[in-house]
């Protein structure tokens, strides 16, 4: 150890130059604090964005790679690498130095595949996903489940992007209490501006900090679960399903002469799903879309006869009964007009409680709402629409109806 | 028969029993039961989200020990609607008196006693007629036919959709009338309790002194946002993963005015207030709100204007260079030489302050306002070292240039 100090000027004038060439990132990169570490390699952040810097590295490496450093180590806070590590690791199961170190290569996987270059030099020894023979624009969780530690990452050792990175507290860190730690609702509020900032200019930013600014705070939420609670809802919504009516009186009403109590009746919904069979509806899709025509069948009870499956494209051909979903034949591939699809369904008797429509929504919809609850199972074709933001509304050809419930199936990763 | 031995055996039993009942409470920081205590003291109706078995009755157990009120306990979910609506029975003559709608025992209990924390336990699971019900009794506070008191205090818990094996979920209109608050165990917090003590949950210390200018506060916070941004006000939520929880309307608008005003007079921490607005109108419009509020916070750049020497510039980096950069907008709204003079000695306590690199972009701006007849003010000297800085940034990326040109 050499009994340099800290060149501050150095590490400012970095960090000036990485706030000049990302813009949208200068919010976060000011809001970092500096503290001068013998014990940290290179540098390092913890979750309370404090960035420790070893006054031989900073003395060791020419401004424009620092400003590199830099971005990095933001990218890591701005990301949640902590919290997400935290997750992933108790999840998991994953315990031990060993593993952070691994949560710490995945997560400087999923920052540096797109950091560099456009006016910012690659430090030294960046981590990318290509030198452990993974592809790009992954995250940190997917990257996690395809490496090992081995002689690949033998040269990795030494990385230590801090706390800040993988969630493990370092002997270094100046814990919560420390002086000038941000708290959680301050980190919050520094993402948001961030994300505000890559959102309102999007043409700035690379796709994986445009995807990071739609997704921060209103992450992909798993779809079966959401398609699930719709169709749910939909079958157990007044006019269907079991619910309390006065229509008739309840058993127990025996008990208390004189009041009136309502009876819980359970009539079975009936639900007709509508399969969008059309060329522009990948196998794969249709295939994922079955599985939930089958689930929801076990969620009604398993009685199968009350659900049935309508195939169709221009023509909708035939109406099935759902004996075995694997027999269901799939026919098609012309273009898609639901309206006949959900004509079929709603002209057959008895008439169904509940259409649940699958679909890339490259259709025309009917008119009129329908004289039923309506779930529409939407594979997109277009990103996710930012849900808070109304100075640009996004762009789509022909939403679904707002009389329907729609679910994106199959977007973003999985989490 | 009940021999002697048995029932001595009972007696010990009860005395192990007692024992482990007898848990103290400590003061512990707690940003959940904070933001709980706050909306419960502003009356507001709070929903609790956390998975089964997470102590979600155990913080209302404390909570009405600490306001010293009973506790009711009425799981919504084994409820028939006419539990909330009232049973309606029959008279004599029901063309004559009509058929009242009898209110069950604990509501009249709670009428009775005037007061009380009522717990509205597995909302989500309750079925939609019975949540219809429970919408007049949270709303109007009536069930049946009796009206509960105001010193009636609601709060309710659900179980979020993953863990609801057979949920149903919220309605639109039944979600907005909550404070939406996320439950989630802290590990530390449960091993103390377990070993006997948990944290206290303490009413918010109100101060009288501060009333009238937190309502000021919490009016210019809210209707500085929705002036500015009328799409907020009201947004029914479209995408299924919000279905159930908090969304902006003039109602929950409301509320939150309310809360921010609370939590200004009960001076609560900045997390607790953000866990509170977030819950009220939704996470994208609570932040904007959140982001509103913190640059209220920071100093008015014309009183920074008028007396540079008693400047106090906030610590944080981002918060300060947003202060610098308003000073320099300021002076480029009305270019004054004085103004101009003052920004300068501005910027020279950010250098002595802080760090240097903030102060380089609102350097460059405020030089370019110069007029001609403008002399340079000698503070400017100390400001070298930024231009120092701004240099060597500007090799660095040269240097990168070069370098991509050569590496191509």
């Amino acid at each position: 150890m050499t009994g340099e100090t800290l060149d501050l000027d150095k590490l400012y004038a970095a960090r000036l130059h990485a706030a000049r060439v990302r813009p949208y990132l200068a919010t976060a990169l000011f809001a970092l604090r500096v503290v001068e570490s013998r014990r940290v390699p290179t540098m390092a952040v913890d979750q309370h964005w404090r960035v420790y810097a070893s006054p031989a590295f900073v003395a060791a490496t020419p401004e424009e790679e620092l400003a590199g450093v830099w971005v990095h180590e933001v990218s890591h806070l701005l990301r949640d690498h902590h919290g997400r590590g935290d997750r992933v690791a108790r999840e998991r199961g994953l315990t031990g130095r060993a593993e952070r170190l691994r949560i710490n290569i995945a997560a400087d996987c999923e920052i540096n595949d797109d950091l560099f270059g456009d006016g910012l030099v690659r430090p030294e020894g960046a981590v990318q996903p290509a030198l452990l023979g993974l592809r790009d624009g992954e995250l940190m969780e997917d990257y996690l489940r395809q490496f090992r530690l081995g002689p690949r990452t033998q040269s990795l050792a030494w990385l230590e992007c801090g706390s800040g990175a993988d969630g493990l507290e370092r002997p270094w860190d100046l814990g919560p209490d420390g002086a000038h730690g941000l708290s959680a609702e301050e980190r919050d509020a520094v993402r948001f501006r961030v994300a505000r900032g890559i959102s309102g200019r999007p043409g700035n930013a690379p796709r994986g900090w445009r995807r990071w600014a739609d997704e921060v705070f209103h992450p992909p939420q798993p779809w079966r679960r959401l398609l699930g609670a719709a169709v749910r809802s939909a079958v157990s919504g007044a006019g269907a399903g079991d619910d309390h009516t006065y229509g008739r009186p309840a058993r127990r009403a025996a008990g208390v002469p004189g009041v009136l109590l309502p009876g819980l009746r359970r009539r079975p919904p009936r639900v007709s799903v509508v399969i969008d069979t059309s060329g522009s509806v990948s196998d794969t899709e249709l295939g994922s879309a079955l599985l939930e025509v089958a689930a929801i069948g076990r969620a009604l009870g398993g009685r199968r006869d009350l659900v049935r499956v309508l195939p169709c494209d221009a023509a909708a051909p035939a109406v099935h009964q759902l004996c075995r979903a694997e027999s269901i034949p799939l026919v098609g591939g012309g273009g898609t007009d639901l309206r006949t699809g959900f004509a079929r369904a709603l002209g057959t008797a008895p008439r169904p409680d509940v259409v649940v429509v699958l679909t890339d929504g490259q259709t025309s919809w009917p008119e009129r709402r329908p004289p039923c609850r309506t779930v529409i199972g939407l594979f997109p074709r277009q990103p996710p629409a930012r849900a808070w933001d109304d100075d640009e509304p996004p762009y789509r050809q022909d939403p679904p109806p707002p009389w329907a419930r729609t679910v994106s199936i199959g977007t973003g990763p999985s989490r | 028969m009940p021999t002697h031995a048995s029932v001595a055996q009972l007696h010990v039993a009860d005395q192990l029993l007692t024992l482990l009942r007898d848990t103290a409470t400590e003061p512990r920081p707690d940003v959940q039961l904070d933001a709980l205590t706050l909306a419960v003291a502003a009356d507001l109706p709070v929903l609790l989200w956390g998975e089964p078995g997470i102590g979600k009755t155990a913080a209302l157990t404390q909570l009405a020990a600490a306001l010293d009120l009973p506790l009711t306990t009425v799981i919504a979910s084994v409820h028939e609607p006419s539990d909330f609506a009232g049973l309606p029975i029959v008279g004599d003559d029901p063309a004559e008196q009509g058929v009242p709608m009898a209110p069950p025992d604990w509501a009249v209990r709670m009428v009775r006693e005037g007061r009380g924390l009522l717990f509205l336990d597995e909302l989500s699971t309750a079925p939609p007629a019975v949540q219809a019900a429970l919408l007049r009794l949270v709303l109007e506070r009536r069930v049946g036919s009796l009206r509960l008191p105001p010193e009636v205090r609601i709060v309710a818990a659900a179980n979020p959709r993953s863990s609801a094996a057979d949920g149903w979920e919220l309605s639109a209109p039944l979600a907005n009338r909550f404070v939406h608050l996320t439950w989630t165990h802290d590990h530390e917090v449960v091993v103390r309790g377990l070993g006997g003590t948990w944290p206290t949950a303490t009413l918010p210390r109100l101060d009288p002194e501060r009333l009238p200018a937190a309502v000021d506060f919490a009016r210019r916070a809210v209707c500085g946002l929705l002036a500015a941004r009328p799409g907020l006000v009201h947004r029914l939520p479209t995408t299924e993963a919000q279905r159930g929880g908090p969304w902006p309307s003039p109602r929950s608008w409301e509320m939150t005015l309310r809360l921010i005003a609370f939590a200004t007079a009960a001076e609560a921490s900045r997390e607790a207030l953000s866990e509170l607005v977030r819950g009220t109108v939704g996470d994208g419009p609570g932040l904007e709100l959140l982001a509103g509020i913190d640059r209220m916070d920071l100093p008015d750049p014309e009183a920074l204007l008028a007396d540079p020497a008693a400047a106090a510039l906030p610590e944080r980096g981002d918060l300060r260079q947003a202060v610098l950069d308003g000073v320099v907008a300021a002076v480029r709204r009305r270019p004054e030489r004085e103004r101009w003079d003052a920004a300068w000695a501005l910027l020279v306590r950010a250098l002595e302050t802080g760090a240097p690199d903030l102060v380089v972009v609102p350097a460059t701006t405020l030089a370019t306002l110069r007029r001609e007849d403008w002399d340079v003010p000698e503070s400017i000297e100390r400001l070298a070292g930024v231009v120092s800085l701004s240099r060597r940034a500007d090799r660095a990326a040269a240097r990168v240039a070069t370098a991509g040109r050569v590496g191509r």
